[in-house]
């Protein structure tokens, strides 16, 4: 293999790891909640836009030092998570309707807080890092920067430590309880209603986590969490719902066809080879690679 | 004047669209978030017909709904798998793919430029090019496609449908063919509702890949939501309110430019107060002091 072509397979190598860590933050943070509540949650997206944004608003309106404004973003994200789960969500839990009516009603939060922050922001393309150009690291040939690096490093931090406290601790074990079977679990004296609360919000911190990082990397859009919404449920679906390793090989399956269709063909095309692979596994391995049982899947 | 008949010719496609999605939501209970992509197929089928070819709008409209059964036939194959919230993020991916062969497929459909330039409607000499005739015209389909939405939901076949929402292991078990059914309410929805494309792309005379958006599948969802899950009258007067909504917004004052942000704030609030009531419709959500029957 001649050096060119080496350097290229280097940048791709580097470039899938980087997205594949912002895809596992994001899958990871959607199959928290799937798992627990079995019902997609599609105003996360918003959560996700919203941590970008507030950590934009504190640092270039009010001027806030960086680690203070995303600290800030990132509280304030989880309480919109934790007021949509309190006010909406839980009524409609206390109903009993079916998982649809969780999804579509979602969609409505998602439409309401999505065009708030356009009117607020506006529509235009922002951007976290004004002025300061990174120059990027050389790792054989390749380049990388320091926000990249960063970030495999924070979502590899914040995935070994979700295992070990799903694995590992006692809290771990009742999120487990409740999502086996909540009524159950009520019996044991584990109150479901503060574990869904506890799982909200960390599963909404990792959401504001995974736009924040994903918005210093490349820019802000009022609908960008959409799309990086929908990559984390593709993520999980193909990976298995409820896996650790199996978001881990979907994730990685997912950033590895999106870099290699946007390098082979055109990344115009990425959005749509994310949803192919969707399809085929729908298709050939409904259960994703974990291969645990799910009752939304009938063959 | 004109701006009024612009709106009920509107009303009419989104009346069709919300209608024809109706079937496969209300009744059959198959949410899906496609329906903008059959709407695109129709529009675009057509327009690079008569634009590329010259064939005239009575040949194109036949196609875009043989292409658009095609389409919904093979897309129904793989979605009908799965079940529930699967399903609408199933559907979801495939109006992403749909959009995205708009998008990016630069020789046919032309990208982001759009398809301009597409000629009216003429039937054998007589052109539909004013705005009082093309109303005529669109009502006409729409009252076609209601009469047929409003005879098959009341058959047999429309009350199979209602059993698959039901329950759907129990009408397998009195040997209806759930499978068949469901396909077949799923390519019926996706072929009436290439119909409005068809009709819009001639209407505008423009087309690009923004009409046909996830977002606007998400309108004509909330537009079946808000008049009632399996109820055809009720997504008529629904798509009435969502189309006059901007009108009021724009005598209340809010300027052009955020009214569009301000109507769909509207619309997810909608959608959110009636999914979490677990009402049927907005007007059923209204009526607050009425307890609610089952």
């Amino acid at each position: 293999m001649d050096t060119p072509k080496l350097l290229v397979v280097m940048q791709l190598i580097l470039n899938i790891l980087h997205n594949h860590m912002i895809i596992v933050l994001l899958a990871l943070s959607i199959s928290m909640n799937y798992y627990l509540l079995k019902n997609f949650n599609i105003a996360q997206a918003v959560v996700i836009t919203f941590g970008a944004y507030l950590s934009y608003l504190l640092l270039y309106s009010f001027h806030q030092p960086l680690y203070i404004a995303i600290i800030i973003a990132i509280i304030l994200s989880v309480s919109i998570g934790l007021l949509s789960e309190l006010f909406i969500f839980k009524q409609m839990r206390n109903r009993k309707l079916p998982s649809f009516a969780f999804l579509v009603a979602s969609i409505g939060l998602y439409t309401i807080l999505q065009n708030c922050i356009s009117l607020y922001f506006g529509d235009d393309t922002k951007s976290l890092n004004i002025g300061e150009i990174a120059v990027g690291h050389q790792i054989f040939g390749a380049y990388i920067t320091t926000v990249q690096i960063f970030t495999i490093a924070v979502s590899a931090f914040v995935f070994i430590g979700m295992y070990l406290l799903y694995n590992y601790t006692t809290l771990g074990k009742q999120i487990r309880a409740v999502s086996e079977n909540a009524e159950f679990a009520t019996i044991y004296g584990i109150s479901s209603n503060k574990i869904i609360l506890i799982v909200t919000a960390v599963s909404s911190a990792l959401a504001a986590i995974a736009g924040i990082l994903y918005a210093y990397d490349t820019n802000l859009t009022p609908t960008m969490g959409f799309n990086l919404l929908l990559y984390g449920i593709v993520a999980m679906i193909i990976g298995g719902v409820g896996s650790f390793r199996g978001l881990l090989l979907g994730s990685l399956l997912l950033a590895s066809a999106q870099n290699l269709v946007a390098y082979y063909l055109d990344t115009k095309w990425m959005d749509a080879a994310t949803y192919i692979i969707l399809i085929a596994f729908l298709l050939w391995k409904p259960l994703g690679f974990s291969g645990k049982k799910l009752k939304k899947v009938e063959i | 004047m004109e701006y009024i008949l612009h709106l009920i010719i509107l009303i009419c496609f989104y009346t069709m669209l919300a209608q024809s999605l109706n079937l496969n939501a209300g009744f059959t209970g198959l949410i899906s978030l496609a329906q903008a992509g059959f709407y695109g197929i129709g529009a675009y089928t057509s327009a690079i017909l008569s634009v590329q070819y010259g064939f005239p709008f009575w040949f194109n409209l036949p196609v875009a709904m043989l292409l658009s059964f095609g389409v919904s036939y093979v897309v129904s194959l793989i979605a009908l798998r799965t079940v529930d919230d699967y399903f609408i993020v199933c559907t979801l991916g495939i109006q992403v793919i749909i959009f995205s062969i708009m998008n990016n497929w630069m020789q046919v459909t032309k990208g982001p430029l759009g398809i301009p330039g597409i000629p009216a409607i003429s039937f054998f000499g007589f052109e539909v090019s004013s705005k009082i005739s093309f109303l005529l015209l669109s009502l006409a389909l729409m009252l076609l496609v209601w009469l047929v939405l409003n005879n098959l939901v009341n058959s047999g076949f429309g009350k199979s449908l209602k059993a698959i929402c039901e329950d759907e292991i129990y009408t397998q078990s009195i040997g209806k063919n759930v499978k068949q059914l469901k396909v077949l309410s799923f390519t019926i929805s996706a072929v009436l509702a290439s119909i409005p494309g068809a009709l819009y792309a001639h209407y505008i005379t423009y087309i690009d890949p923004t009409s046909f958006t996830v977002n606007e599948s998400i309108f004509i969802l909330s537009i079946v939501i808000i008049g009632g899950m399996g109820n055809l009258k009720g997504s008529f007067y629904a798509s009435v309110f969502m189309i006059l909504l901007p009108e009021v917004l724009r005598f209340v004052g809010i300027s052009n430019s955020d009214s569009a942000n301000y109507r769909q704030i509207i619309y997810g609030a909608i959608l959110v107060l009636v999914m979490m009531r677990g009402n049927k419709n907005l007007f059923s959500f209204l009526q607050v002091q009425n307890p609610k029957v089952k």
